[in-house]
């Protein structure tokens, strides 16, 4: 009986884990891009992550500047738009409701509470004053939802699902991570400035002290793009996050009994190809934001086949 | 403040209630709801693009009964039960009733939940209620009368688990030293009894719980039920039926399902039979159905059973079948359809309660004494504009229970829903849900009009 898992099943936990993945994500974009807005002491740039997430064009129908105020409203408060955080945790746990039958109590009592958090939230809470406590708190509820989820979801064909959405989508938000590096290898700033930028953004990801740790004297840009897209021990680096769906990818084949697709196969052989031969020896703004795109791609391409593969979308 | 006469056997209880203050008892009234509501034990109201979830709301005064009083219940729902699925395959193969006289033909024939596709189908064991809920009150006197069966798709039992599990949280205290009936067998009980009525030959059946989405009312009870039971928890979408048997969508590909637990109406099942723009159920299913190759629980065409006009003959029915009197009585009642029943609700309109036949909820009851004069007027238009949609009843002065509310603890109207589960034999859930009508004077315990509930206990 545990071996079945209904088609529709697998595509809601592989969503639920993109999906609290994504809020993790974009609490940590957010923080980011208010922590730079506080070293520059200029007119902090909003517009940046409309770009990395591609979503100027939707902004700009219901919004007539790129302010502080209009963007954090933006990704945090408004439901009708779909990347934001209120819808992002109403979708989680849309998807957790579908199979609250195959997930822990706990898992859902945690993503119920902090749902209503969530929807909770007003322009209040969206103050520069507030944004950095509220990334904060935003972390933590995904961060606790993992942990619950590691400690009571029971370790069947479900649970593989779920960590593949949730590699899947990490990989993709720490491509976006980079681009804020894009932004930084491009700009004319002083040094010193770009130090704590270069600082803040590794501190995003928890990576710091990590990378200090693996490159006690490393400090040019490079170095730090490259740490946070191969790093073997780094959790949230790219390649990590492949070697992590791909193995969890095998053990639903061979420990669960489903069954193996070629296409999807291809296309993870494909992520890892871009991944390990895109980036040149020489990191440029504009060789890194085209390297990204095509990373972004091979995501997308994926999770499509995975879509067809096992949940018969076609 | 629990009343100081009464019956022996909630003398501990009301003590130990006595020692805990208003405040206290309020305190951990809020944290019982605020947790229900965590947890997620809701249902869903609807309105405008907003889905609102709220809580059943929950009293935390236990209502109690006692072992002689549960043996009597245990032991008329079973007799009722029994008797049900025997009307059900009578009417559905030899009609003798009918033709015998007991039960007018027309009411059973005519009546809109009668299913003529269901003539000379076997379900197996016989077994066409497999989860039956039956609703009890009590008379003024003391009397457990059944007030309504529910053959269909009885609901509630999730309820009656979980208010439990709050209750041994919030009062540890409360019912330490006092045996009570545990109610945790419930979903091993069910999936027992499903296994039972498998299609013959399955020796490992695999069961489906069949919702009709996240968007119902009841959805939590079916997350409930599929988790308790260990079996998927499926729409319509995920199934499929092919040469006359019922698969689902499983990432491997199709795979058999044997038996299911649905919960979504006869009308619904199949749009190639029934209702054609369902797009909640299965096309063909009823087909697999008829061919032996699925079993339905409850089986098609069981609306006839919990009629409100068909109830008024169950304990005809009852002695028809079993030569037994009946160990629960009927609310004595008028059938309306009936020159003699509708004389009589014209007569006493100011102190009957009049309700429509076929429908469910509440809605549509006229309670005569607190109804208006106008109110009155139109009700007896509707009555004899349409006399067959009605039936009459005096009205039950319903027994009460103490209840918490904003003005302290006070007297509120109660009635009882125990379920009953039927594979090979027949088993019922020791208690069963209580429900409480939260307003004052009030004798309407549905949830959609202001009811909450209560853990019930039953001492052993």
């Amino acid at each position: 009986m545990s071996s079945t898992l209904l088609a529709r099943f697998a595509q809601n936990v592989f969503w639920l884990g993109r999906y609290i993945e994504r809020v993790d994500n974009l609490a940590r974009i957010l923080d980011i891009n208010e922590t730079y807005a506080r070293v520059s002491h200029g007119e902090p740039d909003w517009g940046h992550v409309l770009d990395l997430y591609d979503d100027t064009e939707r902004f700009l129908q219901g919004h007539d500047r790129t302010g502080e105020f209009e963007v954090l409203s933006f990704y945090v408060l408004e439901r009708d738009n779909p990347a934001s955080l209120a819808a992002s945790v109403a979708m989680a746990r849309e998807n957790a409701r579908s199979i609250r039958h195959l997930i822990s109590t706990e898992m859902w009592t945690h993503l119920n509470t902090f749902h209503g958090r969530v929807s909770a939230l007003n322009r209040r809470d969206i103050r520069s004053s507030n944004i950095s406590s509220l990334c904060k708190e935003i972390k933590e509820g995904c961060q606790t939802f993992e942990g619950i989820t590691e400690g009571t979801f029971f370790r069947g064909s479900a649970w593989h699902f779920h960590n593949m959405g949730k590699y899947l989508e990490r990989a993709d938000q720490t491509t976006r991570i980079l681009f804020m590096a894009c932004g930084l290898l491009a700009g004319a700033e002083s040094d010193a400035l770009n130090t704590v930028r270069w600082n803040a953004l590794l501190r995003s990801v928890a990576a710091y002290h990590a990378f200090r740790w693996v490159r006690p004297r490393g400090h040019q840009p490079r170095d730090i793009v490259n740490f946070l897209l191969y790093d073997p021990g780094f959790p949230r680096s790219v390649n990590l996050c492949v070697t992590q769906f791909g193995s969890h990818l095998e053990d639903l084949v061979v420990r669960r009994g489903q069954p193996r697709f070629p296409a999807v196969e291809d296309a993870c052989k494909r992520f890892e190809f871009s991944l390990n031969t895109g980036l040149g020896s020489r990191v440029t703004a504009s060789g890194l934001r085209r390297f990204l795109d095509d990373l972004q791609r091979a995501v997308n391409r994926v999770s499509d086949e995975i879509a067809v593969a096992y949940f018969g979308i076609n | 403040m629990f009343g100081r006469r009464g019956l022996g056997h909630t003398k501990r209880i009301r003590e130990r209630l006595e020692r805990l203050d208003l405040a206290a008892l309020r305190r951990r009234a809020r944290d019982a709801e605020r947790e229900l509501f965590n947890l997620g034990i809701t249902f869903t109201v609807y309105r405008d693009r907003d889905a609102i979830d709220r809580i059943l709301p929950f009293d935390v005064i236990p209502r109690i009964l006692s072992k002689q009083d549960w043996h009597l219940i245990d032991s008329g729902v079973r007799q009722r039960v029994t008797a049900i699925n025997l009307f059900l395959h009578d009417i559905y193969h030899g009609q003798k009733i009918l033709k015998d006289g007991v039960v007018p033909a027309k009411l059973v024939l005519g009546n809109p939940n009668y299913r003529p596709e269901m003539e000379g189908f076997e379900p197996p064991k016989g077994t066409y209620v497999h989860i039956c809920g039956t609703d009890i009150v009590r008379d003024h006197r003391g009397r457990f009368q059944v007030l309504e069966d529910n053959a269909r798709t009885p609901s509630g039992v999730s309820y009656v688990i979980e208010n439990r599990h709050m209750m041994m949280r919030a009062f540890p205290d409360l019912a330490e030293g006092i045996p009570i009936a545990d109610v945790d067998d419930y979903g091993r009980q069910l999936a027992n009894a499903l296994a039972a009525v498998a299609p013959e030959g399955i020796d490992e059946p695999t069961i489906a719980l069949l919702s009709p989405g996240v968007y119902n009312s009841a959805y939590f009870e079916h997350v409930f039920l599929a988790r308790e039971m260990g079996t998927p928890l499926v729409e319509g979408r995920d199934l499929v039926v092919e040469r006359d048997r019922v698969f689902m969508r499983t990432v491997k590909g199709l795979e058999p399902v044997h038996v299911i637990y649905r919960r979504i109406n006869d009308e619904f099942l199949d749009p190639s039979v029934f209702e054609k723009h369902s797009l909640l159920g299965v096309s063909g299913l009823f087909g697999a159905y008829l061919k032996g190759n699925v079993t339905l629980a409850n089986a098609v065409g069981t609306g006839v059973a919990d009629d409100k006009a068909v109830y008024s003959y169950m304990p005809r029915i009852i002695r028809y079948y079993l030569s037994e009197d009946p160990i629960l009585a009927n609310v004595p009642t008028n059938i309306c359809g009936e020159p003699e029943g509708l004389a009589k609700t014209l007569d006493h309109l100011s102190e009957l309660v009049v309700k429509p036949v076929g429908e469910a909820g509440g809605y549509g009851v006229v309670i005569g004494p607190r109804a208006s004069r106008r109110e009155l007027a139109e009700l007896r238009r509707k009555l004899k504009a349409d006399p067959a949609n009605f039936i009459s009843q005096p009205v039950v002065k319903l027994s009460v229970c103490p209840t918490l509310l904003r003005s302290g603890v006070e007297p509120r109207h109660v009635d009882l829903r125990p379920f009953a589960v039927t594979g090979d034999g027949t088993w019922v859930l020791p208690g069963g849900l209580t429900r409480v009508a939260l307003r004052r004077g009030s004798l309407v315990v549905n949830s959609s009009q202001g009811g909450g509930s209560k853990d019930t206990w039953v001492l052993v």
